[in-house]
């Protein structure tokens, strides 16, 4: 076992280290095949009034005049160094502009990634014990959480709490209060997979022999769900939640903008509409390094946590996929 | 019965009335309610203003950003300029106190106003504006730092006389030099600053200035925060306040959506929202919140003829255009009466910008007459041709003006009623300046956004002459326009130039190169009632040295 797992661990992480590098390698060509570059294209604003002569000496001073397989190749032996370069628009060292942000994100998904977990547990919870009717409704609740935009969540909760209740601030985009309504406008949707998988392996377990046993023997709902419902139902939860952190991502590009929080989303939506490639490289490869990785704990933890998974010759057989969603709709 | 519940879908019913109930509280929890109007008319002391903007643009390096038109709010308050220009181009002395130039205009001295200092205490003397004259002219390619792109590219040379006096040296007249240093591109920054590497300038933090605040905090994308300086007293006279500003501190803070930063103004927590849209206004002004469209000097909007694309090459077709567009009817359906109608090419506050209006005032019936004697008949379906080809257009929607495509839509409209079959074409930013380039020859009409300083500017855009952007694709063909345009360019003096801006201007309209549409407001504020003695400048940027709150 632990030879297996030694094995299959160092497997997981040499993965981890070519999917970076292909990352960093596709964000490169993606955005050197669009057309022009963020420096041309500022100079080119009318606005400006630059000659042709003066723009083309300053794009050969940003190097962008070079071949393509020149400036991947200058850009690829910095990368391997640690060494992510200058942004073509701010001027500043792309690694200050990542990490000036990179905190406001972490925390705005975590706290979203609470929300979410607190809302899936509580409706999974009102699924299986509440009155029926109740129930039902809160059976539609992934549904409707998941055809909530998360641009609309965010206006209607900065219009109520914000402008109407007056609770928080909107030009103190960081403050306490502004923190949880955007964790709220970007974990309601992120919400929907995790309740859909809970209430469906609830529903699963809950079915089982030793849930009508534990029934029969007058153990209470609460301490059913609790003690003995709640861990094998959770285990398919570790692998959506692994899932999430692309959406949390996502959602971070329209909820920051929302809510005006200067974060990680919000320099992606600014370095994408600028063909800023060295901020957006480092992004795109902070992104890729934060699903693999977690994802490579979720893998690594599964066999740890549940002693039914055993480490086949495949990587991928190591984690169940969560239960079927069509589940779901048949209670 | 109970078998149909369980085959319909499980809460549907449920569904819809909670999706329900969040369309009416979207509805419902719009702000609204007057602003308290009121408030003291006396000047007051202390305050803070907090500015919702759109964007704070990309780099702090000075030059590369001076002329950006949401960092340039914050340059105005950070630094001062040589010359200060007022919304009507009248240009008065600020840290140049005087200046004098030879008869030909290619020499000018300027005098200093002594005492004044940067943030850091380095003085703000004749050796510093020589060291800054001199960046905005040819900028450090080996440091990344751009030249200011509108500063005259005439200029030679500049030297400090003494601590108070500059000499300013040209190849050839340079009329517009003195009112080019009230442009928002001139800021006067400490000459440690301009010794920076790009990376360090690029840090807001390090970027000294000589005017009435200084940075207290920043984050790049996010927002800035401003506090006053306490020492400051070299305010330009054209202003009604001198000394230190009165308010204690501005925050610019960065909201995208436009009904965030407006609902945030209405409910109170900013004073001051960038650019509403224009069809709010008036309801904004009836809550009793105040706006201001102030104009920038500059060329109107606009459409620059490609003369050397068909069929705009035949006169009668041009002027047919000019003739088809109603211009009241683009301000009361994309604008409000707070815009203007174009009177010339020029924004009517240019100075030397005379009314034209008649020569290409709106005549549906002048612009039928006109392409009918061209030989373009009507079809069936209203469209006219010529030799079995349509008589076509296409407009590309100008991404620096956020109306743009609107207008061009009812353009398009206007023109389909005199037989002009109207495309229109709108691309982002990156797209536009690849495929949309003045006197290309797919573009038959270049819709013009931009702002001078100067009317001399026009002598650079309308021939080839001087490696001129040629807007037309004339060339040096039109005789009478280089001799005007040359006579602009060389002219000493402004009263010697006057007649011929005045000329200039008919002899363009007249043989429709240019085809105005209304006069340009490129900076709209929706402002809390509480804040009083706002003061646009030539730029329209809104300085709030002068402001308080009351």
């Amino acid at each position: 076992m632990n030879r297996d797992y030694a094995k299959y661990a160092l497997r997981r992480v040499l993965q981890a280290v070519v999917v970076i590098l292909l990352a960093y390698m596709f964000t490169f060509v993606v955005i050197s095949v669009l057309p022009g570059d963020p420096v041309t294209n500022t100079l080119r604003n009318p606005q400006n009034g630059f000659t042709e002569e003066e723009i083309t000496r300053i794009v050969a001073y940003y190097g962008l005049d070079r071949p393509v397989y020149v400036q991947l190749w200058s850009s690829l032996s910095r990368f391997v160094v640690g060494d992510l370069g200058v942004s073509l628009r701010s001027g500043l060292p792309v690694t200050r502009q990542v990490g000036e942000v990179l905190g406001s994100t972490v925390v705005l998904a975590l706290s979203a990634l609470g929300v979410a977990l607190v809302l899936a547990f509580g409706t999974a919870f009102g699924a299986q014990y509440l009155p029926r009717r109740v129930g039902r409704l809160l059976r539609a609740f992934p549904s409707l959480f998941l055809s909530m935009p998360n641009f609309v969540i965010g206006l209607v909760l900065i219009n109520v709490f914000a402008f109407q209740l007056g609770l928080f601030q909107v030009i103190d985009s960081e403050g306490g209060l502004a923190t949880f309504f955007a964790a709220v406008a970007l974990g309601i949707p992120v919400s929907a997979r995790v309740t859909e998988v809970l209430i469906a392996n609830l529903d699963h377990e809950a079915g089982e022999e030793y849930a009508s046993v534990a029934r029969s023997r007058g153990l209470g709902r609460t301490r059913l769900f609790l003690r003995h419902l709640l861990k094998p139902s959770s285990l398919p939860v570790v692998t959506v939640i692994a899932l999430t952190v692309g959406e949390l991502l996502g959602g971070a590009v329209i909820t920051e903008q929302i809510f005006g929080r200067t974060g990680i989303g919000s320099l992606v939506e600014r370095s994408v509409t600028t063909q800023d490639l060295p901020v957006l490289q480092a992004i795109v490869t902070l992104a890729a390094i934060v699903f693999v990785v977690v994802n490579l704990v979720a893998d690594l933890v599964y066999p740890l946590l549940d002693p039914r998974v055993r480490l086949g010759g495949t990587t991928s057989a190591a984690r169940p996929e969560p239960r079927d969603l069509a589940e779901v709709v048949a209670p | 019965m109970q078998t149909s519940r369980r085959v319909r879908p499980p809460g549907r019913t449920s569904r819809m009335i909670v999706g329900l109930a969040a369309v009416i509280g979207l509805a419902a929890c719009a702000p609204g309610g007057a602003a308290s109007s009121g408030g003291s008319a006396e000047p007051k002391q202390g305050g803070a203003v907090t500015f919702l903007i759109d964007s704070l643009g990309d780099t702090w390096i000075p030059n590369n950003s001076a002329i950006s038109s949401f960092q340039g709010h914050i340059w105005g308050h950070l630094t001062d300029k040589l010359v200060y220009v007022d919304e009507k181009g009248a240009v008065s002395p600020w840290i140049a106190q005087s200046w004098e130039q030879n008869t030909d205009a290619t020499q000018f001295t300027l005098k200093l106003r002594s005492g004044v200092t940067f943030s850091d205490g380095t003085p703000l003397d004749a050796a510093a504006v020589v060291a800054n004259l001199d960046i905005w002219s040819k900028g450090d390619p080996t440091r990344g730092i751009n030249p200011i792109g509108l500063f005259p590219k005439t200029y030679k040379a500049s030297e400090a006389v003494d601590a108070t006096t500059v000499k300013v040296t040209f190849n050839a007249p340079t009329l517009g030099f003195i009112p080019t240093l009230g442009y928002h591109g001139s800021i006067l920054i400490s000459p440690k600053t301009i010794a920076l590497p790009a990376a360090q300038q690029a840090d807001l933090s390090n970027d000294l200035g000589s005017g009435p605040f200084v940075v207290a905090s920043w984050k790049q994308g996010d927002s800035v925060v401003l506090k006053k300086r306490a020492d400051y007293d070299w305010a330009p006279k054209a202003l009604s306040h001198q000394g230190p500003a009165r308010l204690d501190t501005i925050t610019y803070k960065l909201v995208a959506q436009p009904s965030v930063r407006t609902a945030a103004v209405q409910s109170g927590q900013a004073d001051v929202a960038y650019n509403p849209s224009p069809q709010e206004l008036a309801s904004f002004k009836a809550q009793g919140f105040t706006t201001a469209t102030p104009r920038y000097l500059g060329f109107v909007n606009g459409f620059a003829v490609n003369t050397k694309v068909a069929p705009f090459d035949d006169l009668r077709v041009r002027r047919a255009l000019q003739h088809g567009i109603d211009r009241k009817e683009i301000i009361s359906t994309v604008y409000t009466e707070d815009w203007l109608p174009a009177q010339s090419f020029f924004q009517s506050n240019v100075p030397g910008s005379t009314d034209h209006s008649a020569d290409f005032a709106f005549d549906a019936a002048k612009a039928n007459g006109l392409l009918d004697e061209a030989g373009w008949a009507r079809g069936a379906d209203g469209l006219r041709a010529k030799d079995g080809k349509p008589l076509e257009l296409t407009l590309y929607a100008n991404p620096y003006l956020a109306t743009a495509k609107s207008v061009d839509e009812l353009v398009a409209q206007q023109l389909k009623k005199i037989g002009f079959k109207v495309a229109i074409q709108a691309f982002d930013v990156v797209t536009y300046g690849e495929r949309v380039k003045v006197n290309s020859p797919s573009v038959a009409a270049y819709e013009v956004t931009r702002s001078f300083i100067d009317a001399g500017t026009v002598a650079g855009v309308l021939t080839d002459a001087n490696k001129g952007e040629n807007w037309f694709g004339l060339g040096q063909s039109d005789p009478k326009l280089v001799e005007l345009a040359t006579g602009v360019a060389r002219a000493a003096t402004v009263e010697s130039r006057a007649p011929l801006l005045d000329q200039l201007q008919g002899h363009v309209l007249q043989q429709g190169y240019f085809v105005p549409l209304t006069q340009i407001v490129q900076r709209i504020y929706l402002q809390s009632p509480k804040v009083h003695g706002v003061t646009y400048n030539g730029l329209a940027y809104a300085n709030y040295y002068t402001a308080w709150i009351g």
